[in-house]
Formats: C-alpha cells, structure tokens, sequence
C-alpha cells in the first residue's frame, strides 16, 4: 500500500466572484494511499467538493502542485486531464449525472469506448451484471430508479478500473435503506479492485466506515483522522 | 364541480375577469423578459419586412401623388401613339387650361463623321415646356436656352460618352444636324414617357420637323399636358371632370388620360403587386418566426410549471391561468409589433438617404394607417397562431402532473374551444393574405404552399427523430452521442428541421424561379430570337433596305410586318375600364398595342380555333386573337373589339383565335387584322433581323452604320440591349425578392438560436459528464458537428427537393415558361445550410466548452 495514488501539497484554490476574488481552499497538503478510503467532511461552504474536483482535474488550482496516480495535474491542458480521468479516476455524483440518450449498458461503455477500447459492449455488460443491473441494459435512465440510476452511475465510474475513485454525497439523492446499499456496493467494488477511494460526504456514520477522515473548515483541512479498526 | 363552486365567489365579488387576468399577467411579468428575447425578434422581424413593403409602397405612392404634378408636367395628360393632336382636339385642350406639347420617339444619333451611333429616346417640346418642375442642364443653361434654335439639342451625358463627344459638339438625328448645347441632369417628366433604351434628347419641335423622322406611321407618342386654370388641378372633382370632358367631348380621339393623383397607373399597379407579393414573403418569415414563438412559450410554460401547478392548487380555474399566460405572451407580442413596426417606419427613410437615386420619384417620408394595421394584425394573429396550442395544453393538465418532473408529463391535446381558436385564428390568415391580394389564386396557392411547407417540415422532423431512435447504435461514441441527441424526445432536431427546413425551401424556390427566369431572358433566347428590330421602315423603303442589310451581312434573315399602334377601348361593347381582367392579363387593356393585317397566318402562330379570312378579303374587319388571352378576357369567335387607331375606332370581329410563342421574340401580335381593315392607314414597317450564326460584331456594327446612314429615319435596336436593360430593372426586383425571401432563412436561423439556446444548458451538462468520463474536446466537437451536419444534411435535402417543386409550379405553371434547373443554387443552398448550423451550432458549442464544469455538476 506504499504508493501514493493522492499527493497534494500547498494547494490554493481562489475564484473570481462578483464581490471580488474568493479563496476556496486555502494551503491544503493531503497524501493519500493505494486501496486507502479517504472521507471528507465538514460543513457546507467549507471546500469539501471543490477539493474533490480539484482532484478530478475539473477545476485548476491556483497555486500549489497536484498530483494523482503519479500524474502530475498542473499545467496540463482541458484534453491532458480528460485522458487522465478516462485512464485513471471514476466519478460518482450525487446526482447520478447519466446521459440521458443512452441506455444503461451505454452509459457504462462510454467511458471504455473513449479509451478507444474495442470490447466496450462486453466489459460494461460485465459490470452491470456485478451491480445487479444486467436485466435493465437497455433501459433508459428515465427509465430507472434512483437507486438504479446511482449503480449504472458507480458501474460507469469503476468501468475502465480507475485507480482512484471519486464520489461526492453518493446517497445524497437516495432513501436511507437505499443509500445504504449503494455504499455497500461501492466500498466491496473498491475492495476488489483495490482502488482508492475518496468519499465526500455529511454523514457521520458513512465517514467512520473509511479508514481515514479529514475536516474541513474554511478551506482548510482542519484535522486528519485514522479509524482505529482500520 | 366542487372546483367551481369553490371559484364561484370570486366571480362575484367584482373583479372582472379581464381585471383579474391582467392583474396577475402583470405581476407575473415581473420576473422579465428573460427567454423571450427570441420570440420578440422572431415576431419583430416578420413585422418589419411587411411594414418595410407597406412603408416604401406607401412612400412611393405619396411620392407620385405629390410630385404627379411634376411628373406629368401638368394636371391632366392626353397622350396617343402616331397621331398628333388635331386643330379641334387642340382647342378643346385650350379650352380647359394651358396646354403643353411634347413628342417622345426612338431614334438613332450619329456622330457626323458616321463613326459612331447610338440609339437614343428622343423628346421634342414646345416652349411651354416644363409647366411643372423643371429640367436641369448640368452646364447651368436653362432649357429654353439650351435648345431655343431649331437646330440645338442638351442630351444625356452618357450618349455623349457613348459617341465620344463633348457639349458643343454636333450630333446628326435622321436629316438634321444638332449642336448638343448642354447634358441633362434631371428631367420631371421622365416617367410618364416611359424611358426604357436609350438616353434622352431634348429638342424642340421645330428640331424634330427638320430631323424629318415623324412620317405617317412613326412611332412617336405625342404628349399634352394640361395646366388648369386658377389651380382647379388641386381639386380632385375638377380633375375627374376633366378626364370625364375629354372622353365625352373626344370619344375617337384614342388618347389615353391620366392626372397628377396618379400619374402612372401602370407604375402604380406594379408597385402595389409588388407590395402584395413581397408582403406574402414577409408573412411566410413570420410565419417560420412563429416555430420560434412556439419554442419559446414552451419553454416558458416549462419554467412556470410550478406556478401553473400553485395556481390551480389555490382555486384558479384552468381558464383564468390560460388566460392570465395568454395575456402576457401577447404582452411580449405587442413588444415585437411595435419593435417592428417602428423599425419599419424608418426603413423606407433610411433606404432613401442611402440609394434615394435609385428610386423612380424622391419617396416621401409617409406610412399609411393601413399599413401598420397589417403588419400588427399578421404580428399579432401569427402569436396567436402559435402561442394557443402550447398554452392549450398546459391548461389541459393536471395540477398534479405539472408539480412532477418534466419527463411525467404525458402530451396532452389542448381542449376543443382552444383547437377551434387555433384554427379560426388560421383560417383569418389566410382570409387576409387571400383579401389583400389582386390575385386570389396566386394568394390562395402561396397559403397552401406554407402549409404544405410546414406539413412536411413537421413529419419530417418526427419522422428523424423516431428514425434515429430506431437505429443500431453506432461504434464510434461521437456518433452515438449525435445520433443520441437526435433521437431525443426534448432535442433540437424539430425545431432545427422546421425552421431551417422553411427558410431553405423558400430561398431555393426563389433561387430557382430566378435562374429560370434569367435563363429563359438570357441564355435561351439568342438562338431562336432574332438580332434586331428595325422600326419604322417606310413601306417604300423595305425593298432598299432588305437590300442593304443582305449586302452588309449576308445571309440574314428578315421577317416584317405592318406596324401601328392603338389602344383597345372595347370588348363586347363593354369599355375596357370597366373590365375585371385577370391580372395576367390586364397589360392588354392598358396603353398602347401593336398591331398588324396580314393576309396569312404570321410565322410562329398557329390558328386554334375559327378559320383564317380568305385572300382578298373585303367584308367586315376582322381580327384574330390569341387564344390564351382571349380566354382570360372572356372572349370568343363572333366578339367584337373596338380599338383606336391614329384617331379613329376601328370595330372588328374576332374570327379566329391563334398561339403564340411569345418568348420567341419574333414578330408576335396580340391582334391581327384582315388587311381591308387597316391597310389604308398610313402605317410603317416593323421587321426584324436574324443574323447568320456566328456574325462578328464588326460585321453588325457596319451594318447598323450603313443602315443608318441610308435611312436615318429607320431605327435598328439591338434584341441583346434591349434585354440587357430589361434585366437591369428585372435584377432590381429580384433583389427585392431576395432580400424579403432571406428574412426568411434570418428567421429560421433566430429560430435555431433560440432553440440552441433553450437547450445550451443541457449540452453543457452533457459536455461536464463526458469529460468526467474522459472525452477530449474534440470528441465533444465532432459530436456536436455530427448531430448538426446530420440534421442539415436531411434539412437541406428535402428543401431543394421542396422548393424545386414549388419553383417549378411557379415557373412552369404560373409564369409559364420552362422550368431549369440550376446546381448552383442548390449549391447555394446546401452550403448556406451548412454555414448557418456551422456557425450557430459552433457558437453554442463554443461556449459549451468554454463553461465551468464545476457548477454544474454541483447544482445538477
């Protein structure tokens, strides 16, 4: 588990607002490990998902130097960090976020079909049968409910065996028993795979299930814990 | 029930419900105009173009009354073709006022060393010559200076060009010798002479004696205008009277009379055609505007889901929330009409301060009350048309669906008084385009071709989507995404199908029409039609002068005829004002014609109907009669018509009606007579000449010199320059086309922004995922690229397939000439639609990518 999937060090993140410039993140500093399960939390406002896309590459920091699965973030360009993302990092939102002109089974091939992979079809009918959907692959988003909507979603997002995964509140939009389940899935697909796993989330009990939190406050990581049975 | 009676209070507490709805409306709208930009523009620029049409007819036609007098040089004119007013004609003409004499005819003017020759509109005047207006000599000579003696002249400068001479110079016109005193700058009276080939001429009367070209059966038109006295000619009764005194009092003379309210009847009923057909045009891009007024109250009513739904919660009758919408998208209506409107006005002033020369007469700055009125009646009926339907089915829902997401809501058909308003509010858009119009059925095919356009547009952008979802995914993800979009129950493919689709069709038909037309005057022509005319030819003369031109160019073919003019005053005893001719052939019944005798059948006529007189003929005139027309003006073997001839009624009996192939060019009459009838007229020849092939331009030159210099009376005018300055007006018009038929693809494409727009914050999202997932930037581009390019492709395809149609029906069955084909406007076609959706489409892709993702993805 020595490699470090995450290395943030000094990280700025300011943006332009109306009332002038806006400091989201203020020096945050973060190594993160191979197969680790990294929660964030902390009260709105307080830079939690911002951090969370910094890391994806859809937002550039200011300052400070980002690097994930051994890529340096800073300085590439938008197509650069695509290609990271699509080799590298699977996202799962709150909002599930599927296309919603595509069935279950295409959603899930998307990403593999732009890594230029020829057995796309196959191996997201693969993963769609390990989240339980193989029977919905040509459904519609519309079609599904929510709680199916987030397993294309995470399906989607472990796809191409992303070495890091990304989520942000991924039962935010979910009934408890539901949400529960997703969790579930989530944390045995990271299990399997080994990945890193980096939850942003409100709740207490989500956080504790990961061997490691952080708080944020104010843009800064304001404590760092390790679960004890981790 | 229980609803209504929960309602039925509020009815009764004195709050009119119109008071009620515009309350609410108004307290409704303060959230803005957001959304409705485009459905103001859409309605705005419709509106514009007819009230632009409206506006510079308007202007014109106030132009020619208040100039009228100006540009007939008097109150009243009387004007006839050969004949010069009698001593008696001339003392009842001084009778009513002061009178003024002018000669307009055809000549050629030639340098006198015979090196160079020009045709020109030569116009003798006498002294009281201009009683309005005033010509202007550049050189600062007034006009009686310029051409006081018998032998002095002041000409258009580009005749001078033309013959490479100088004011000062001498010019020779048939037998006299002129000095050219001084060039014209402007001339009052231009129009009512009805400039046409050749630069003007002033000469005085006593010139034109010695010129010794007005010999019995020239073509010269002489002109009187009349001044009256104590300035009667400002009283419209007065005007009338006169006109009704000089028919009275000279029933045979043949003059044809017009007054200062409208000096150019013919010029004012091409205006107002004009004006009909453009405003046609201008309906259709409202009517293509009105697909973007559609999209944009879907939209709307899509944002007030939740306010519809809170209302209906609360007690508001289904009714009272249509209503209350209704009134404030035809608030925003009102918007667009005075936008357009407004901007209408001010076109005509602006256009005239730009290209004010072009114009026939200084148009004044003037619109009419009816104008306006139709241009906000279409505005606001083509809202109407388009706004009831969505409106319709919003009130039609349930409060419950429209509290759920969009996707819940099922389609729904509004109810049945809704759907009879939407078609009501048709069925007066069409009485009105078909009332407004002299030609009803040109009105009534142009309505049927607009909802033909819009049928198939509308199938064919359902038939796409449904195709698209049905098809096999592609392997290629940008091609599954376009193809994705495509298939998309809330996408663009209908709107950009309908809109595009529309504009396209309309300006491939114009487009088409065009070419046909330029085709038909240019190219085709040549080859069937002969090189010159040569007008009059004395009858003495023919001989020599087919003689010369067999020697200067041999090989030519000469065709002549008997050539007079006249006018026709009777059909079946009924005066030709009071017939209703159809407009196509109303030309017959106005001004001058030719005609002829001829004891044969004319080349390129074929009898159709009736029997040719015999050889030697010497009973009752009789005339024959072109078929086509004849049926248009209602007549028949055994009719009689009157015309008027040199002064004098000539009665005759149609006895056979024959084709024609008028766009041979050849010698074509609409009448010709047994030769009893008129061969005792004095008359001249008219022939024309067909040059052997390949004749070289030399050769044509030395023999239009040669001729002149034999026969300076005898006028050749070349067939190619007579059709080449037919085209500069005709180009004129089709520009005017043009122009109110692109409005069109301008509406079509405000539409396809405005459905762009709608749907930019969906693709933006779409473009944040896929580059969550991986995709390049140019992945997202040719996703884009491929959705629209496809859409274009299909679009553009069934427009030139539609608009060829309808070209065709015009071409061939209208105008009646023969239909071609021109891949260059279908090019024209095909690459503006895939410039218009390049660049909309790049635009909304642009800014798709340039968006942060980030907020997106957080408030999704």
């Amino acid at each position: 588990m020595s490699d470090t999937i995450i290395d943030l060090s000094n990280l700025h993140l300011t943006l332009a607002s109306r009332a002038g410039p806006v400091s989201i993140l203020r020096d945050v500093s973060l190594q993160v490990g191979r197969g680790e399960t990294l929660a964030i939390v902390g009260p709105s406002g307080s830079g939690k998902t911002s951090l969370l896309m910094v890391l994806a590459g859809l937002e550039q920091a200011t300052s400070g130097r980002v690097t994930v699965a051994g890529q340096s973030l800073t300085g590439l360009n938008e197509d650069d960090l695509a290609r990271v993302r699509g080799a590298n990092i699977g996202i799962v939102f709150q909002s599930f976020h599927l296309v919603p002109t595509m069935t279950a089974l295409e959603n899930v091939a998307l990403p593999l079909e732009f890594a230029g992979r020829r057995d796309a079809a196959s191996v997201a009918r693969e993963r769609l049968a390990e989240v339980g959907l193989a029977e919905r692959a040509s459904h519609f988003p519309s079609q599904l409910s929510g709680g199916e909507q987030q397993r294309v979603a995470i399906a989607r997002a472990l796809a191409p065996q992303p070495k890091l995964i990304l989520a942000d509140e991924p039962t935010g939009n979910l009934d408890t028993k539901t949400g529960g389940l997703i969790i579930e899935l989530l944390f045995a697909m990271q299990r399997q795979r080994q990945a890193t796993l980096v939850l942003v989330t409100h709740d207490e009990r989500l956080a504790r299930q990961c061997s490691r939190t952080i708080r944020m406050a104010d843009g800064r990581v304001v404590a760092d814990e390790k679960a004890r049975a981790a | 029930m229980s609803a209504v009676t929960t309602i039925e209070p509020h009815h009764n507490n004195g709050v009119s419900l119109p008071w009620r709805v515009m309350r609410l409306a108004l307290r409704e709208l303060r959230s803005g105009l957001g959304g409705f930009y485009v459905f103001i523009a859409c309605v705005a620029l419709g509106v514009l173009v007819i009230t632009t049409v409206g506006a510079l007819s308007d202007a014109l036609k106030t132009g020619f009354a208040r100039q009228g007098e100006a540009i007939l040089g008097g109150d009243v004119t009387l004007a006839r073709m050969h004949a010069r007013a009698t001593p008696a004609e001339r003392d009842w003409m001084l009778a009513h006022g002061r009178v003024s004499e002018t000669a307009t005819l055809r000549a050629i003017a030639r340098r006198l060393d015979g090196q160079e020759q020009a045709l020109i509109e030569l116009k003798a005047v006498d002294d009281a010559y201009p009683m309005a207006g005033a010509v202007v000599l550049k050189g600062g000579l007034a006009l009686d200076q310029a051409i006081r003696h018998g032998d002095d002249a002041a000409a258009d400068p580009i005749l001078l060009e033309r013959l490479g001479l100088k004011a000062g110079d001498h010019i020779r016109i048939g037998n006299a010798e002129l000095t050219v005193r001084d060039t014209i700058k402007s001339e009052p009276d231009g129009i009512a002479d009805r400039l046409t080939y050749g630069p003007r001429i002033f000469v005085s009367l006593a010139a034109l004696e010695k010129t010794g070209l007005v010999q019995p059966g020239t073509l010269v038109r002489w002109r009187y205008s009349l001044k009256l006295p104590n300035g009667a000619g400002e009283d419209a009764a007065a005007l009338a009277q006169v006109r009704l005194a000089a028919k009275t009092a000279l029933p045979e003379s043949g003059f044809s009379i017009a007054d200062r309210r409208d000096p150019s009847p013919q010029i004012s009923k091409t205006l107002e055609r004009l004006r009909q057909f453009l405003t046609l045009l201008g309906l259709t891009s409202l009517l293509v505007g009105g697909v973007g007024v559609a999209n944009a109250v879907n939209t709307f009513i899509d944002k007030r889901r939740k306010v519809i739904a809170t209302m209906r919660s609360l007690g508001a009758t289904s009714r009272l929330v249509f209503f209350v919408f209704l009134a404030q998208v035809m608030t925003m209506a009102a918007i667009g009409v005075l936008i357009g409107v407004a901007l209408g006005i001010l076109t005509p002033a602006l256009l005239t301060a730009l290209y004010g020369d072009v114009l026939p007469v200084k148009a004044e700055f003037t619109v009419s009350a009816a104008t306006v009125a139709t241009a906000a009646a279409y505005g606001f009926l083509v809202a109407l048309l388009f706004t009831l339907w969505p409106l319709g089915r919003a009130e039609a829902m349930s409060a419950a669906v429209l509290f759920r997401d969009e996707l819940g809501a099922g389609r729904t058909w509004p109810r049945l008084g809704v759907i009879a308003a939407t078609a009501l509010v048709a069925g007066i858009l069409v009485l009105c385009a078909v009332l407004t119009s002299d030609s009803r059925a040109i009105a009534l095919d142009f309505c049927a071709g607009i909802t033909i356009m819009f049928a198939v547009f509308l199938a064919l952008g359902h038939a796409v989507a449904r195709g698209a979802a049905r098809m096999r995914r592609p392997r290629r993800p940008e091609l599954a995404l376009a193809i994705g979009n495509i298939a998309a129950p809330g996408g663009l493919t209908r709107s950009i199908v309908l809109s595009l689709g529309s504009g396209l069709s309309l300006l491939t038909a114009v487009a088409l029409a065009d070419a046909s037309l330029v085709n038909e005057l240019t190219s085709r022509m040549p080859d069937k039609s002969p090189d010159y005319f040569v007008l009059d030819i004395a009858k003495a003369d023919y001989p020599a002068v087919s003689a010369l031109i067999e020697k200067e160019a041999p090989g030519s073919h000469l065709v002549e005829a008997p050539m007079l003019r006249g006018r026709l005053l009777r059909l079946k005893d009924k005066p030709v004002e009071e017939i209703k001719a159809p407009p196509e052939a109303q030309w017959v019944l106005t001004g001058d014609r030719g005609l002829t005798y001829s004891e044969t059948v004319p080349d390129g006529s074929k009898v159709v109907a009736g029997d040719w007189w015999p050889k030697d003929y010497s009973g009752e005139p009789l005339v024959s009669f072109e078929a086509e027309l004849a049926q248009k003006l209602g007549l028949k073997i055994g009719d009689q018509v009157t015309v008027n001839v040199l002064g004098r009624n000539l009665t005759a009996r149609i006895t056979n009606l024959r084709d024609v192939k008028w766009e041979s060019l050849a010698l074509n009459f609409v009448m010709v007579f047994s030769p009893n009838a008129l061969a005792q007229a004095p008359h001249a020849l008219l022939a024309t000449v067909t040059l052997p092939k390949n004749t070289p331009l030399e050769t044509e030159v030395h023999m239009a010199r040669a001729l002149g210099q034999a026969f300076p009376a005898v006028t050749p005018i070349r067939v190619r320059d007579a059709i080449e300055a037919f085209n500069v007006v005709f180009a004129k018009i089709m520009t005017a086309v043009r122009v109110a038929g692109g409005v069109t693809l301008l509406s079509g494409a405000l539409v396809l922004a405005g459905a762009l727009a709608t749907a930019q914050r969906k693709r933006i999202l779409e473009a944040v995922i896929l580059k969550t997932l991986g995709a390049t930037r140019r992945r997202i581009i040719a996703a884009h690229m491929a959705e629209y390019l496809m859409l274009a492709a299909v679009t553009a395809l069934v427009a030139v397939v539609l608009g060829s149609l309808a070209a065709w029906v015009a071409v061939a069955h209208v105008m009646e000439i023969e239909f071609s084909f021109s891949w260059l406007a279908v090019a024209q076609t095909l690459g503006l639609a895939t410039a218009l959706i390049a660049v909309f489409g790049g635009i909304g892709t642009w800014a798709v990518l340039r968006a942060r993702p980030v907020p997106y993805l957080r408030t999704e």
